[in-house]
């Protein structure tokens, strides 16, 4: 299981990740919170698309019915389906099944 | 039609997105080789919502899925087809019984999904020496089946042979895929090339495969497109010629004659089949006379 950047992979201390940093992906980080649900994001769509990114964000942990999780997005270009993507993976590894 | 297949690793979202801006003639999104065991679950995700979010043009999009000696076949299958893969691409063919298996799997996740039954096809990679042996009842084994293709390295492996340059070992193997497929009634699509740098080569390999019938080759890099849309669409000359006993078959059914004579040939029904065949392969409609700018009707 590595935890440093394009092949991640898997929970570890409670945190999850999926995704890259290369062109047009992004690496998100999901761990837990007790303070309700939290989103970060930095990196290339971080100023312009904000807004956007933590709407996708939202509505993938509501479809999923995520708990209350902080989710650390590192941006490197993703469109909307990749970001949305690569929560979902992250999610379903941080809750443990790996799924789908 | 199908000269051009392009293998898109299943989770590079960066391929994914822009493999189609190449225009090849299909799209393979891959789950099985090029996506390490620990990304299985995140590249059916990607390739999942790739599918359901994304236009591809004219491309037929299919994927190609972890093959059924593993645990993920079934659920690749129960993303990717309702997500709107056209086929799927089954790796290891061996024997038909691999294919009945993907078949009523695919029948369930249709029915469950309200998709026509039968409406997603199978595309059969034949990766070792039995698999060929049996390509014929294979390539027969379900509807769905719509084209078998020879494995490259893992064939290679089976047969106790390395790849070579001039594809030597393979020969047989493309002959007997031909013959196969068209006693079938499914296309024969060929292995990769897998030198990316070597474009005499590929079009050299390209040349001797559309000679003994293949309908296209798979492809593992965008800059193999255009070469192999060069040999494997018709020239200028074959295309006219085809126009013209097209025309003249047409003219003769309309008459009730069956037979035609074009540039002093007796034109039947095979030369006709092949005349639009190739018409089809350089992108022409034949189906209905041409229409001009203006809307009127012509030929």
């Amino acid at each position: 299981m590595s935890m440093n950047g394009s092949e991640t992979g898997g929970r570890l201390l409670g945190t999850a990740r999926a995704g890259t940093i290369e062109s047009m992906d992004c690496l998100v980080t999901i761990s837990g919170s007790n303070g309700g649900r939290r989103i970060e994001i930095s990196g290339a769509g971080a100023a312009r698309f904000k807004e956007a990114m933590e709407l996708k964000i939202n509505e993938v942990l509501d479809r999923l019915s995520a708990p209350d999780v902080k989710v650390s997005v590192q941006d490197n270009g993703a469109l909307d389906i990749v970001l949305g993507a690569r929560v979902e993976a992250a999610v379903a590894r941080y809750l443990g099944g790996g799924r789908s | 039609m199908r000269r051009t297949m392009l293998y898109l690793p299943g989770n590079n979202p960066n391929m994914l997105m822009r493999g189609y801006l190449f225009r090849p003639d299909g799209l393979i999104l891959d789950l099985e080789d090029s996506v390490t065991a620990s990304e299985k679950d995140a590249a059916r995700i990607l390739v999942r919502e790739v599918l359901a979010n994304r236009e591809f043009g004219e491309c037929e999009v299919t994927v190609r899925i972890n093959g059924v000696d593993t645990e993920l076949w079934r659920d690749d299958i129960s993303s990717v087809v309702p997500a709107g893969a056209a086929g799927i691409r089954v790796p290891k063919v061996d024997t038909p019984r691999t294919v009945l298996d993907i078949d009523e799997e695919l029948s369930e996740v249709e029915s469950r999904s309200g998709i026509p039954q039968g409406s997603t096809k199978i595309f059969c990679l034949l990766e070792s020496a039995l698999g060929v042996w049996n390509a014929y009842d294979i390539a027969t084994s379900s509807k769905r089946v719509a084209a078998i293709i020879p494995g490259g390295e893992d064939l290679a492996a089976d047969l106790r042979a390395n790849r070579s340059a001039d594809g030597v070992e393979l020969e047989w193997v493309r002959r007997m895929m031909i013959v196969a497929a068209r006693a079938a009634g499914v296309d024969a699509l060929d292995t990769v090339y897998p030198r990316i740098t070597d474009d005499d080569g590929l079009r050299r390999e390209a040349e001797f495969t559309k000679k003994l019938g293949f309908d296209g080759k798979s492809v593992i890099h965008p800059g193999q497109i255009q070469i192999i849309h060069e040999v494997y669409t018709p020239t200028e000359r074959e295309v006219e010629s085809a126009k013209r006993i097209v025309a003249a078959a047409r003219e003769a059914a309309s008459r009730g004659r069956g037979a035609v004579t074009v540039d002093g040939r007796m034109v039947d029904l095979p030369v006709v089949r092949r005349a639009e065949f190739t018409l089809t392969r350089a992108g022409i409609a034949f189906g209905e006379p041409e229409e001009t700018p203006d809307g009127e009707r012509r030929g």
